[in-house]
């Protein structure tokens, strides 16, 4: 019988160290699925826009709405990286956490890049819209340099 | 007008064509400097190190390898080089003082290059700023040591330059030509356990990159390559570094592209991707899987 009651006991112990554990993994797969989800989304509205501006489809009406939604996408890109969503399926790199103040000011480059294209869309001129939507491809590229692993 | 008058607007009318000739060498050799891949390898962007000045930190499975400098230094990097040294360098992976070069630097890819052009790239390498940066020993394992990298030589290096393909048209060969020297292969095929390309995969993508990632399949396979890339979205692709989907490449590839390929004009960028699609389609069965298991899991959904 004492047996019995100590290994509950003992289960009881166990399952209250390892529930933290467990509820915090959990939470940071969801963290990194979470990001995934929102990358993807700027990745989707980015091919959109880079088409139409550069004249491969016509729908040029569509045009605001892709570059509206990547700049409120990107409001705040470090906050889809906070501490401890740095395991599991992410390709980001150390230097995320480790640099945080480079990082930050990339992020901020990024969405201030596309806050210039949208002025550019709403100016309604074909050659500014080409070269701040070119700025925005190198904002992405430069993070991405620094900042993400390949596949 | 006297001879004298003659002489001296002669003089000065060939000064300045030869002036203009070695400006037109020193812009056609910085552009290949560009094309060949020299940039990323032979600079230390992680430490902020200067231009061509080496230092880079290079592991591999042999090793770390530290990049050397070659600004015109003339003591630390290759401001005593002549054009056939950097001739032999390239095309023979043989240093100045006979020394055979580690294969980490590629000059089985570079072996391809034109000796016209290696020319080139010398003359503006003479041109960039001298740095005193120090070049840094490689950290290679006991038996590696550079006598051994003849035995490799002789039994794995094929040197040669360049030959166009006679039955292909030029934008064709200036691809094939451009892909070569930008050593894609050296990445994007895999190798052998003696770290030999295995060209029945050329270009065909590995799963464990030099950083543990996985490098495409650039091949025009639809499934596991770039076979839905048109060749616009290639050579954009190169220029900017969107991908069709609108992500960016980062890491490694994204360094080529910044310090290399982004530097290229249109012409040229579209007759790599001209190349490449152009290239027999190979399955890589590692990318079969991978997008397989994706394919099964989204379906439970």
């Amino acid at each position: 019988m004492t047996i019995k009651i100590k290994h509950l006991f003992m289960i009881g112990i166990t399952g209250l160290i390892a529930m933290p554990v467990v509820s915090t993994s959990a939470e940071s797969e969801d963290l990194i699925k979470y990001r995934r989800g929102v990358m993807k989304a700027i990745g989707g509205h980015m091919s959109a826009t880079s088409l139409i501006v550069r004249g491969k489809v016509p729908h040029k009406g569509q045009l605001k709405q892709h570059v509206n939604a990547m700049k409120m996408l990107t409001n705040d890109i470090p906050a889809l990286f906070p501490e401890g969503s740095d395991f599991g399926e992410t390709r980001a790199k150390e230097a995320v956490w480790e640099k945080p103040e480079d990082f930050g000011k990339a992020a901020n480059k990024s969405n201030d890049s596309i806050t210039n294209l949208l002025k550019a869309v709403e100016g309604g001129n074909d050659s500014e819209m080409l070269a701040t939507f070119k700025k925005v491809g190198e904002g992405c590229k430069g993070c991405h340099k620094d900042f993400r692993e390949k596949e | 007008m006297s001879r004298w008058h003659l002489a001296i607007v002669l003089c000065l009318f060939s000064f300045t064509a030869f002036a203009g000739e070695q400006e037109q060498l020193i812009l056609k050799g910085e552009y290949l400097v560009r094309a060949a891949g020299c940039v990323s390898c032979h600079t230390d962007h992680d430490n902020k190190g200067a231009y061509l000045a080496g230092g880079r930190e290079l592991k591999t499975a042999f090793g770390t390898f530290y990049t050397p400098n070659i600004t015109s230094d003339p003591v630390n990097g290759i401001g005593n080089w002549s054009d056939q040294d950097l001739v032999q360098a390239l095309q023979q992976g043989t240093a100045p003082d006979g020394s055979h070069y580690y294969p980490v630097f590629p000059y089985t890819s570079y072996t391809k290059l034109r000796q016209e052009d290696i020319r080139a790239m010398a003359t503006y390498l003479r041109t960039v700023k001298p740095v005193a940066t120090k070049n840094r020993a490689h950290e290679t394992p006991w038996y590696l040591f550079r006598w051994i990298m003849a035995v490799w030589k002789w039994l794995f290096f094929e040197q040669g330059e360049f030959i166009p393909d006679p039955k292909q048209d030029k934008s064709y060969n200036r691809g094939a030509y451009l892909v070569a020297i930008g050593h894609c292969t050296e990445c994007h095929t895999p190798r052998d356990a003696k770290g030999v390309l295995d060209n029945e995969r050329y270009l065909a993508g590995i799963k464990d990159g030099p950083h543990g990632e996985a490098i495409p399949n650039i091949t025009p396979d639809k499934k596991t390559g770039i076979g839905r890339w048109s060749q616009d979205d290639i050579s954009y692709y190169l220029k900017t570094g969107e991908r069709p989907d609108g992500d960016f490449s980062g890491s490694l590839m994204a360094e080529v592209i910044d310090d290399g390929s982004r530097y290229l004009i249109d012409d040229d960028l579209g007759s790599m991707a001209l190349y490449l699609r152009s290239l027999q389609p190979v399955v890589n069965p590692d990318f079969v899987k991978k997008k397989e298991k994706k394919k099964a899991a989204e379906d439970e959904w």
